[in-house]
């Protein structure tokens, strides 16, 4: 995984850091200044370099998440098929809002963008897991699994 | 009118996880025949007779686009598939990948041939993370059976972002840096990953290719219309019965996918590819989907008669600020200020003034934005005052007569008075 | 590389191939505005102030990095330029929050510069929520308001590309991006030396040398 530091300073040595964000960000939940850090010195790359690509993509938390990402669609076909009525469900079941997270730790709750399920709209995904086809009254039911 | 499947004519006969199964059904003949017999000049001319276009929304000719990365003298080439897949309503390339990843590789195994590539990467949406591992074991049979002699494919994974389905944002993004789009020309084919010469295709394109290889290019580009040859595979969603994705040939009619395929029925508008895609009213259903009329990237979302066209818009808007790049000003400030727009018809607070700021908005960023991002976000404002006009005017009247009336406290709610 | 001959504003103009339509401009006394290009750097292309017509072509095209091509029909000033102009500047000034309008520095400002020339006024445009950050001035050498900052990145290019200290990046995406040093934090004096290049090259008074050095 760590790049010898002729391979990071060479022209595509930076080719390893968005695969190496993901496999830090998968396994510690987010991604904090002490990994930035350490990704920054392997790739031979300033600290806010790092932060900058960090901060561009919605898979990389920069803030500290709960164990479990529940992402909502919020796009037309989802809208469509009334996601705010599932929207309001999740918000009831674990009391916060979408972008935060629950008070045991156990769940983050975002609004995203379409997710390519569009034919079961109002769809989610929980962690990598896809749920289709949602009722604001079978939202419990998939929580209560994880 | 039936569906006509090319494309995805071995979805859902064949084991996806078995390489076996794929060559039963005459897998890899194409690639065989390109190898063996074919000079990798004879195959760019084949797949440029056939008229092929991208199906990633742009539709330029695919052959011809070879053609200009064969003919670049580099040290090295690169094939990128775009499986990104992140127009709002489309789905089409998910379930290729599912039900046949091997003809994807197939056409990237006759695509590297062509162009003279010597490592490929999918670029796969972190969305779709769950095909990861299949695919990256597809790759595995197809490398076992030798055919992968010529090139590497590895499959990269995005970490969330639809701009990076831009060609040259994606090329960012595989190099580790922000998934920024960069500046054209120079165009990849010339200069792409790593400044060297790259091509750049869409799953359906390169689904195409194999059947093209084994059937000729008088066979395909007898389907089809005058610059559009081929099927089109369509992603269906929004108010039909029968949601999904349909393969037709090009030039069918919205009402054959929509009603006759989809089962919409009490229609008042189509939005057609994504949310940067065309909105046109049920009176056009008869319109033909092709390159010369409107098709992007094949998402086709319907709206009955109880839809409220000015929510719809605001929802693509809302799509488009959060997926803005932010790195030009046109995108990054335009559809901020557009929404916020959106935002105050919607909870009935808008003015006449509104309708020309939204026009002189989307004008401006249609023009000068520096990727399609940007510049295609100004279609569904632009097409929604066009042909629906009076919803704006209606909905302007109302607000007036709603202040005069009613306090504020009712609308401060960020989800408005719906 | 040979000539190539090209048509700007009407004037037939004969240039370096593979020069700039800005610097086939510039160079025949054709003024186009810009605000992230620094001369002599690879061009960003992000401000889009620089846009004209070219014929043939269904976008306006960057003067700062489109390179000029054999027969191109420029148009650098025609309605439709400056219309599209005006909204970008606009659009500029919206988010761009601050108390531009009592600074004494405003003259110096590009951005209002170019508003008065353009003839824009007041912006009419709203956004929900405008960029506002707390003012930073725990760099002795440098005093960063990003509330003024239009993005234009030219701090982050010379910083880079010219110093090679490289303490700046853009972070963030969209509309809520934003000039980052560090871990986005204030600018330490340890990272940043006093080359004030950055403040040199703002085309705001987001950068300016601290009052009292
Ligand atoms: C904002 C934006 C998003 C795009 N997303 C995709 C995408 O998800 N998949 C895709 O194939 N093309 C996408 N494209 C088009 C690509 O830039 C590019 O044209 C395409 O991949 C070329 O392949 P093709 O010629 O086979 O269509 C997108 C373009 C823009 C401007
Ligand atoms: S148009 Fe939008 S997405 Fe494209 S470069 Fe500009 S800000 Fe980025
Ligand atoms: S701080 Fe100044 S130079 Fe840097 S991006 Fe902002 S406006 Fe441009
Ligand atoms: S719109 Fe929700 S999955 Fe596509
Ligand atoms: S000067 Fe050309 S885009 Fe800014």
């Amino acid at each position: 995984m760590v790049p010898s530091k002729k391979e990071a300073l060479s022209e595509n040595g930076r080719a390893g850091l968005l695969p190496a964000l993901k496999d830090r960000a998968g396994r510690e939940g987010s991604l904090n200044r002490e990994s930035m850090s350490g990704l920054a010195g392997q790739y031979h790359l300033p600290l806010n370099e790092v932060y900058g690509v960090s901060t561009f993509y919605a898979f990389l938390p920069v803030l500290p998440t709960g164990k479990n990402i529940i992402r909502v669609c919020r796009c037309l076909p989802c809208h469509l098929k009334d996601a705010q009525a599932v929207i309001g469900s999740i918000k009831k079941e674990l009391g916060i809002a979408p972008g935060e997270t629950s008070r045991d730790g156990k769940f983050s709750f975002e609004l995203v963008s379409c997710i390519g399920a569009c034919d079961q709209a109002p769809a989610m995904m929980i962690n990598d897991k896809l749920y289709g086809d949602l009722t604001p009254a079978g939202i419990a039911e998939i929580l209560k699994s994880y | 009118m039936a569906e006509k499947r090319i494309v995805l004519s071995k979805c859902g006969s064949i084991d996806p996880q078995d390489i076996g199964t794929y060559i039963a059904k005459g897998g890899f003949s194409a690639f065989i025949k390109a190898r063996d017999k074919m000079k990798p000049q004879a195959i760019i001319a084949e797949v440029k007779k056939s008229g092929l276009t991208g199906r990633g929304g742009a539709g330029f000719n695919t052959g011809l686009k070879w053609e200009l990365a064969r003919n670049a003298k580099a040290k090295a080439k690169y094939l990128l598939c775009n499986a990104d897949e992140g127009e709002v309503g489309t789905f089409k390339d998910k379930y290729i990948l599912s039900n046949d990843p091997f003809g994807l590789i197939e056409g990237m195994c006759i695509a590297g041939l062509a162009i003279g590539a010597q490592q490929a990467f999918i670029y796969l949406r972190n969305e779709y993370h769950f095909l990861y591992d299949p695919l990256v074991r597809a790759v595995g049979q197809v490398r076992e059976k030798g055919y992968l002699k010529h090139m590497d494919i590895q499959v990269f994974e995005g970490a969330g972002a639809y701009i990076c389905g831009e060609e040259s944002a994606l090329m960012n993004s595989i190099e580790g840096m922000r998934g920024e789009s960069r500046y054209k020309p120079p165009y990849p084919p010339t200069r792409g990953l790593w400044g060297l010469p790259t091509i750049i295709n869409n799953v359906e394109t390169l689904m195409n290719v194999p059947h093209i290889i084994n059937n000729g290019a008088a066979w395909f580009s007898a389907i089809g219309t005058g610059r559009s040859k081929g099927t089109k595979v369509f992603s269906v969603s929004g108010d039909v019965s029968r949601p999904g994705v349909y393969e037709l040939e090009m030039g069918s009619t919205l009402r054959e996918l929509v009603v006759g395929l989809a089962g919409a029925d009490d229609l008042k508008a189509v939005q057609i590819g994504g949310a940067t895609g065309n909105i046109l009213p049920a009176s056009m259903l008869n319109t033909p989907l092709s390159h010369e009329t409107y098709l992007g990237s094949g998402a086709v979302v319907a709206l009955n008669s109880g839809r409220d066209i000015i929510d719809v818009v605001q929802n693509d808007m809302h799509f488009l600020n959060d997926e803005s790049c932010g790195k030009c000003t046109p995108c990054r400030e335009g559809t901020e200020v557009m929404l916020e727009i959106f935002g105050r018809l919607a909870r009935g607070e808008g003015h006449e003034g509104d309708i020309n700021s939204l026009d002189a908005l989307a004008r401006t960023m249609a023009v000068s934005s520096l990727c399609g991002l940007g510049q295609a976000a100004a279609v569904p404002v632009l097409d929604s005052l066009r042909y629906f006009y009076n919803d704006y005017i209606d909905r302007i009247n109302q607000s007036h007569f709603l202040r005069s009336y009613l306090s504020g406290e009712l609308f401060k709610s960020e989800e408005g008075i719906r | 590389m040979g000539n190539v001959n090209v048509n700007i504003d009407g004037r037939k103009i004969r240039v370096r191939e593979g020069s700039t339509i800005l610097e086939a401009a510039t160079a025949n006394g054709i003024t186009i505005p810009t605000l992230c290009h620094i001369k002599g750097q690879v061009p960003s292309g992000v401000c889009r102030v620089c846009v004209v017509e070219v014929e043939g072509s269904k976008t306006m095209m960057g003067a700062c990095h489109t390179p000029v091509a054999e027969g191109m029909v420029i148009h650098s000033k025609s309605p439709k330029v400056i219309a599209v102009r005006k909204v970008i500047v606009e659009l500029l000034l919206t988010a761009h929050t601050g108390d531009c309008v009592n600074d004494s520095n405003a003259e110096n400002c590009a951005l209002h510069n170019l508003a008065s020339d353009y003839e824009v006024g007041a912006p009419h445009f709203n956004v929900r929520n405008p960029r506002f950050y707390p003012a930073e001035e725990s760099n002795p050498y440098v005093k960063r308001d990003m509330s003024k900052c239009i993005l234009c990145r030219k701090c982050v290019k010379v910083c880079g590309e010219v110093v090679r200290k490289d303490v700046l990046s853009i972070g963030y995406r969209g509309f809520k991006s934003k000039v980052v040093s560090g871990f986005d934090e204030a600018l330490t004096a340890e990272a940043c030396r006093d080359c004030l290049k950055c403040i040199e090259h703002c085309p705001t008074g987001a950068l300016s040398a601290p009052a009292r050095v």
